[in-house]
């Protein structure tokens, strides 16, 4: 018999009840959160009384889901991953989860993230890294690593995450499962802690593009309470998903794959096989300014870090240190709360920011930057969609990129330039490495055209079927 | 670009942060590094760009009516000083 958990969570449900399901859930979470680290906070079941099973079903109806630890849960710890908020609790829900809550979803826990979101490995978590479900001797990528591991080990359907360069899609490539960055403004950043508020989104990581769709309809919306969000109308994004890719139009971007070798080009490759076997079109495409994408990041994301994480200073909420004066508890507080990945993110956005640097870095970042989104404009005239390898490289070992921190950014050099732009893009699995390690392939869309790439990665996993495959815990207790 | 230590501790000083020696040698390499491969962007090709802005996300804003906060007694439990209902810090003036 099939594990319910093994199937999309609109089939598994139907073999069970929400409790049953739930149970399951948390079962797999008792019996491997020791060894994957997933999960930093896990809640209590709540208690349900006998006829709410039988009460009309909720769009969302028991779904349990993962958050990643630095979107707020009301009366549930937020840390970030980071010492300087080890105690917080978060005093009421981001607005992303009072509407999963409102359409019936149970929040089993909090999942790890490198540090304030910032890092592609979740090893510069404060509370420990998480460990790939694949291959527990490499990383699940990250920040969102403990959401994408939660799900590749079956402990949730589905988590919420945050990219603000790559963040759900990198891990969701790792791990073999599906990652949703929407458009910038398409959900809600009430309630995320912020990173880099010009990029930062709340992304969703799956199984498949069905689970994403129906708990993106749910989430996505104008929001009051965050000026930058969209008041564009909300889709029903998992309507349309079988249409098949006839006719669509790809664009490969030239510039990501001409310098890609061995695996991670050949099963490129297979996939776009996969997509002209659909009837679609695809031609190459070149969009010359995506080399200095993370040079742009880089400068952007930290000078928005930097003047962001400027609130963390010990006085009104997080820790703060024993001092005798206002400046000593500043810098202490700040000294001893960050981890060195945050601190040298702090330290190149002041630098970018300071002044005599501020033209040369942070103003030239942004015109470079306003020439990638031209550069996007004109390919979207041509393609529907743009495909390259979600990363260039499947997941690494653990500890083999923390001495290089330039290594370990360049990781993001296909998903950043998402975020740059503010374009929808998904991770799908595109098959494995011949160590059994996932593979990826991504899809960029026009700003609030989601509902193509789920149309596409609809096909392409029902073509496929990778997302049935779940990991054997190599390397780790059985 | 070449980050000196007394570069580094400049900017520590500017963004709040202590380091010790060792590791402010070594935030002075890893910036000299980083800033190294983000001088590529001086010969990339550009557009103007006063602000950037995505298309996607033109602020907008609310109605000008309250929304609750949040209440005084959450506020204390996060807070690490609090005594009659305020944050209490070292003494800043008046020593």
């Amino acid at each position: 018999m099939t594990d319910v958990l093994d199937l999309p969570w609109s089939e598994g449900k139907g073999q069970s009840t929400g409790a049953e399901y739930e149970a399951a859930c948390r079962a797999v979470i008792a019996r491997r959160n020791g060894e994957v680290h997933a999960f930093l906070h896990v809640t209590e079941p709540e208690a349900v009384d006998a006829g709410q099973e039988t009460k009309q079903e909720q769009r969302l109806s028991r779904m349990p889901l993962g958050v990643k630890d630095n979107i707020n849960v009301s009366s549930l710890p937020t840390t970030c991953g980071s010492r300087i908020l080890g105690d917080f609790v978060a005093p009421r829900d981001a607005t992303a989860i009072a509407r999963v809550r409102a359409a019936g979803a149970t929040i089993l826990g909090k999942t790890n993230l490198d540090e304030f979101a910032m890092g592609s490995s979740t090893e510069h978590s404060a509370f420990g890294p998480t460990r790939n479900p694949w291959d527990l001797s490499r990383v699940p990528g990250g920040s969102s690593g403990g959401s994408a591991a939660a799900v590749a080990a079956r402990m949730v359907p589905a988590a919420l995450g945050s990219e603000t360069g790559g963040s759900v899609r990198q891990p969701a490539a790792f791990c073999g499962v599906f990652g949703l960055k929407p458009t910038y403004g398409r959900i809600s950043r009430r309630g995320l802690v912020a990173f880099a508020s010009g990029l930062d989104q709340i992304g969703i990581i799956s199984k498949t593009v069905r689970e994403t769709a129906e708990l993106l309809s749910v989430i996505a919306g104008r929001d009051p309470l965050d000026s930058t969000s969209s008041d564009r109308e909300v889709e029903d994004y998992g309507s349309g998903t079988d249409a098949g890719i006839r006719r669509m139009r790809f664009g490969v971007v030239r510039e990501a794959v001409e310098n890609l070798d061995g695996e991670v080009l050949a099963n490129f490759e297979q996939a776009l096989t996969v997509l002209r076997d659909g009837g679609a079109s695809v031609e190459t495409v070149s969009i010359p300014s995506i080399p200095y994408s993370i040079a742009i990041y880089y400068v952007v994301a930290n000078a928005e870090a930097s003047a962001n994480l400027a609130r963390f200073d010990g006085i009104r909420y997080g820790k703060r240190s024993a001092a005798s004066t206002i400046e000593e508890v500043y810098f202490s507080s700040r000294g001893e709360g960050f981890g060195e990945e945050v601190k040298r993110r702090i330290m190149l956005g002041t630098f970018a920011l300071s002044s005599g640097y501020y033209d040369a870095y942070y103003s030239r970042a942004q015109e470079v930057r306003e020439r990638l989104r031209a550069d996007f404009d004109l390919a979207f005239q041509r393609f529907d969609l743009l495909l390259t390898p979600t990363t260039p490289e499947p997941a690494f070992a653990i500890g083999a990129k923390l001495a290089d921190p330039l290594s370990m950014y360049l990781n993001d050099i296909f998903t950043a330039p998402a975020n740059l732009v503010g374009i929808p893009a998904i991770a799908i699995p595109s098959g494995f490495s011949r160590d059994g390690l996932p593979l990826s392939l991504q899809m960029m869309g026009r700003h609030f055209d989601e509902r193509s790439l789920f149309r596409a990665g609809a096909f392409f996993e029902g073509e496929t079927g990778y997302w049935k495959r779940a990991p054997e815990f190599r390397n780790g207790s059985s | 670009m070449q980050i000196t230590r007394e570069e580094a501790a400049r900017i520590a000083i500017l963004a709040h942060l202590r380091f010790d020696e060792a590791g402010l040698d070594r935030m002075a390499a890893e910036m000299t590094g980083i800033l190294t491969y983000i001088e590529q962007l001086t010969t990339a090709p550009a557009a103007s760009a006063a602000v950037f802005a995505p298309p996607s996300a033109q602020p907008s804003f609310r109605e000008d009516v309250p929304v609750g906060g949040i209440d005084r007694e959450t506020v204390a439990a996060n807070a690490s000083g609090w005594g009659e209902g305020y944050f209490l810090v070292p003494r800043v003036l008046g020593d």
